[in-house]
């Protein structure tokens, strides 16, 4: 192969113009006019797409790109302006359907011509900041047909017509909408916006202004929130099925707006069908539908709770001071319950646990329970009801359940203390009876006030379980001691109670049965023995005693009493008939005590073993009492006189709370002196505040107690006076 | 003396030296004269209580004329005796004001102590000098400070030994008479609240507060301030006037 010879190509361009024509534009630019009106002549299947494209091509590329462009606009217009003619034209419902083929013929005629002039689009459009093709034909379109006077109102009118007409029931072509409000999207946010939305919503709003006038004044709360969901419902699937999905939260708004926050005061406060009466009946679907319908809006909630509280406090209110509920003190309490499980239920199935209710309904109940100052001593009585007898036969977890409901009536109580008193009384009371119904579930509440209160508040009351177990190892031991002694004398069962955990009871001694000190003794000096250094007294007044009895016809029986009527009754084993003052004499019981046992003893129907002379209920000095041989009873064992732990007498209930109210005053001191102790001078509305906050667990102190403990302080010297500035007060070291 | 400058504590020191004053009253002078020292000397050369040198001798035979026989102390006798001598009444309030000079522990008795070193204080060591002081004695209620003292004083004096409150009609007797000396107008509503609804003794700090309240609070109580930290019984007080409309007290 010979080497070629190299040849030196040179590509060059034309080193002259190529003068084009002048009227080549003109007849290139016919050529692609006349393409367009092909187009929009649905005749574009005879165009050769390579042509016309070519033919744009040259005229740019030949700087003839203005004179097309404007071109295409004038075309363009031209021909939209017929098309808008013709849209005028159509009567009635085929104006939307008109508008609608016509706007499928735009899109489709727009894009082909956009693909022809596609090189126009990428070099000259932006080069020379003109709009995109595509955006051009949306916009004649919009200027030339949507605007277009004739074209505007009407279009409007339409769409609102046929929505309104939808509304009240009727059906619409939603397809026909669906296009026409995409062709509004298409055409911009702000045409859809301004020659749609807008409107709409107004419109909207008159709408159901009017509708909401209408049916407050006819429909019940529960049936207007029933219709209001409906058209808030039928809003939201509107604008799924032809509206932009914007418009949704700006129409719900309106419906929210005019349905519900214009008329929620009058539709909460409705008489026989509002909040209240919802409320009272339990209407679980119509308060679940208030709630979900007001959160919607502003206050909405806030309404309800507000409405609901004060309804709650009026009632909690009329439930503590009506004289007819208070006088069970166990039925109160359960009503209370009752109450709370109402409401709790409301809050759960209805309110959707929503913690402000709750916390409105915490307080409420807080408020009305502490507006009866029996409340604490109720509670515990209630729950001394529930240990004594209540709960047998409830399963375990069943008493924890009532047990933790009590629980949140207790956290309720601004004074605790005062319930502590009670309950330690109440305690007592069954431990020294036996009534308890099982150790387990009294534990199990010791538990819970542990938790709640700590320990300090529950050490004494578990002294006195210990006090009762250790009793039981001191019985066995003292009768295992006396093994060959006893014989045929009484037997004795005896609980030895330390004085600091067991409620204090001034106990006047009475004068014991012979037979019963000769055991008592031995007792003593068997528990001293192994005591050294402890005293022991007998409790005469909270004891027990079963007796035998033989009556005139020999029947026996055997008599369950305290101690107090023991000792009255053995009197009758040397006489028959004694009168009061003789009784007291002999016995050394209190007065007060004495008259109560001889009542029982001789006035209370199936139980009188003792008859009265006079018949009378009252016991005079001179009132003689005689064994009743005639007693009767179907029961051999027959229980007379211990009484189960009773709402206290007015004067008994003087006493407990001057005895509260005495410990408080330690309690406060010794807040104020540990306060002054770390802050050394404060000023006096400090340290009241700051003191109630430290005992607000277990009361709520008065601000004039702790004033009178300040100055009780600054006496004893612990505080003093500031010399300069009288109203703050020192710590003395 | 040691917030003094050095200045100002070297001519307190001359000043003592020369007038034979005590520190207090050296202070007082020179603080009234702005620290010159001849001015200083003239005011308190031309105070009325100037410190004369009294006699001891004298003052012990005073002392001794009113002494009880058994004790000594100078007991009721001896004051009745006393205050025969001074041409005073034995309830007159300027024997508190003496008293208060004294040091007194506990009304109805001097000790020699208090006795002597009051009336050395007072620069008096014969019944004459003690008449004619009496009446400066009397003005000396009128000043703010001075009563103030005086009224604290009386009741540690008026009070039981050994007990740490005042005795209810004591209080009320002590009260008239001080409050005649400075007028407080509710001072009869006061002891009468006080006999109905207190009838307990009282309390040290009740009694100063008194004084604070009296001085502070309008007759109208329109501006008594409930969160003022008043002692409880004023407290009860005010209620006391509002509630039998003794006060009207505008309602804010």
């Amino acid at each position: 192969m010979s080497a070629q010879k190299k040849r030196n190509f040179k590509i060059e361009a034309f080193k002259h113009r190529v003068e084009l024509d002048p009227n080549y534009a003109e007849r290139t630019w016919r050529v692609l006019e006349h393409a367009i009106h092909e187009i929009y002549n649905h005749n574009a299947s005879g165009l050769s797409f390579e042509e016309l494209y070519r033919n744009a091509y040259n005229m740019v590329l030949h700087k003839y790109g203005e004179k097309l462009y404007s071109g295409l606009v004038n075309t363009m217009t031209g021909h939209l302006k017929e098309i808008a003619r013709s849209i005028e034209a159509a009567q009635g419902g085929f104006f939307l359907e008109e508008l609608n083929v016509k706007w499928g013929d735009h899109n489709k005629a727009l894009q082909m011509i956009r693909d022809i002039l596609m090189y126009m689009d990428r070099t000259f459009v932006p080069s020379n900041h003109k709009t995109p093709v595509h955006e051009l034909g949306l916009n004649l379109w919009r200027d030339n047909i949507i605007h277009s006077s004739k074209i505007q109102t009407r279009l409007l009118d339409m769409l609102l017509d046929l929505i309104h007409r939808e509304r009240t029931g009727e059906v619409i072509n939603r397809g026909l909408m669906r296009n026409i409000t995409k062709m509004l999207m298409d055409l911009g946010s702000s045409v859809y916006q301004e020659d749609f939305e807008k409107p709409f919503l107004g419109v909207s709003a008159s709408f159901y202004s009017v509708e909401s006038q209408q049916l407050i004044e006819c429909c019940d709360c529960g049936e207007y929130l029933r219709k209001a969901e409906r058209r808030l419902n039928e809003e939201i699937e509107r604008v799924s099925h032809y509206l932009d999905v914007k418009s949704e939260v700006k129409i719900t708004s309106v419906v929210e707006g005019e349905m519900i926050a214009n008329h929620m005061q009058r539709l909460v406060h409705m008489e026989n069908s509002g909040l209240v009466s919802m409320l009272v009946d339990d209407k679980y679907e119509d308060l679940s539908r208030m709630y979900n319908l007001f959160r919607r809006v502003p206050d909405g909630l806030s309404t309800i709770k507000d409405v609901m509280t004060s309804h709650l406090r009026e009632t909690g209110k009329q439930l503590v001071s009506d004289p007819e509920k208070l006088k069970d003190p166990v039925d109160f309490v359960q009503h209370l319950l009752d109450e709370k499980d109402k409401y709790d239920k409301i809050i759960r199935k209805a309110f959707n646990n929503d913690k402000t209710f709750q916390n409105a309904l915490n307080s409420s109940f807080e408020y009305f329970i502490n507006l009866n100052n029996r409340s604490p001593e109720f509670i515990s009585l209630y729950v001394d009801d529930k240990l004594r007898k209540g709960l047998k036969g409830v399963s375990e977890e069943d008493v924890e359940v009532v047990l933790d409901k009590v629980m949140m009536l207790f956290r309720y109580l601004q004074e605790k203390d005062v319930f502590e008193k009670y309950y330690k009384q109440h305690l007592a009371k069954r431990l020294l009876s036996g009534k308890s119904v099982s150790d387990d579930t009294e534990r199990s509440m010791i538990v819970k006030l542990k938790t709640e209160c700590g320990y300090q508040f529950t050490s004494k009351l578990e002294g006195m379980f210990t006090d009762m177990k250790t009793s039981i190892d001191t019985m066995q031991g003292f009768y295992s001691s006396q093994y060959s002694e006893i014989g045929d004398g009484p037997t004795l069962a005896v609980q030895v109670l330390t004085t600091g955990s067991w409620p204090t009871q001034p106990s006047a001694p009475c004068n014991l049965p012979a037979e019963i000190l000769v055991i008592c003794e031995k007792f003593r000096t068997f528990y001293l023995g192994t005591h050294t250094g402890r005293r022991l007294t007998w409790q005469t007044n909270m004891g027990t005693a079963d007796i035998k009895a033989t009556f005139g016809k020999g029947q026996k029986h055997e008599l369950n009493v305290s101690t107090y009527q023991m000792c009255i009754l053995m009197l009758y084993n040397s006489t028959d008939q004694l009168t009061y003052r003789e009784i007291e004499q002999a016995t050394e019981i209190p007065p007060s005590d004495l008259k109560r046992c001889l009542q029982s003893l001789a006035c209370v129907k199936g139980k009188n073993v003792l008859r009265k002379e006079p018949m009378s209920k009252d016991i005079a000095e001179d009132d003689a009492f005689y064994f009743n041989d005639k007693f009767m009873s179907k029961f051999f064992k027959v229980k007379i006189g211990t009484v189960a732990a009773q709402k206290e007498s007015e004067p008994e209930k003087q006493e407990t709370r001057q005895r509260v109210e005495e410990d408080r005053k330690p309690q406060i001191e010794a807040a104020i002196v540990r306060i002054m102790k770390s802050r050394r001078v404060l000023d006096h509305n400090t340290i009241v505040t700051e003191v109630t906050s430290q005992l607000q667990s277990r009361f709520l102190p008065n601000p004039v107690i702790i004033k009178k403990r300040i100055e009780s302080l600054i006496e004893r010297e612990f505080l003093e006076r500031d010399k300069a500035d009288r109203k703050l007060y020192r710590y003395l070291a | 003396m040691h917030k003094l400058g050095r200045g100002h504590r070297d001519k307190v020191q001359q000043f003592m030296a020369i007038t034979g004053s005590s520190e207090k009253a050296a202070v007082q002078a020179l603080k009234a004269s702005d620290w010159h020292l001849e001015g200083a000397f003239d005011i308190f050369y031309s105070q009325p209580h100037i410190r004369t040198v009294t006699d001891s001798r004298h003052l012990e035979e005073l002392y001794n004329r009113y002494k009880d026989p058994y004790v000594d102390m100078i007991l009721v006798d001896g004051i009745t005796l006393l205050c025969n001598d001074l041409q005073v009444d034995p309830q007159d309030i300027v024997m508190l004001v003496v008293s208060w000079h004294m040091k007194a522990a506990t009304m109805c008795e001097f000790s020699r102590q208090e006795f002597i070193g009051g009336l050395q204080y007072l620069g008096i060591d014969t019944i004459e000098k003690f008449r004619d002081k009496l009446s400066y004695m009397r003005s000396e209620l009128k000043d703010e400070q001075k009563f103030r003292e005086i009224y604290n004083f009386a009741f540690g004096w008026a009070k039981e030994k050994g007990q740490k409150s005042l005795a209810l009609d004591t209080a009320i007797g002590m009260w008239q008479l001080l409050f005649a000396e400075r007028h407080w107008p509710l001072v009869d509503h006061w002891c009468q609240f006080l006999q109905v609804r207190h009838n307990k003794a009282i309390s040290r700090d009740t009694w100063s507060q008194l004084l604070e309240f009296a001085k502070t609070v309008d007759l109208q109580l329109s501006n008594y301030d409930e969160e003022g930290a008043w002692p409880y019984l004023i407290d009860e007080f005010v209620e006391y006037l509002t509630e039998n409309g003794i006060v009207q007290r505008p309602q804010n």
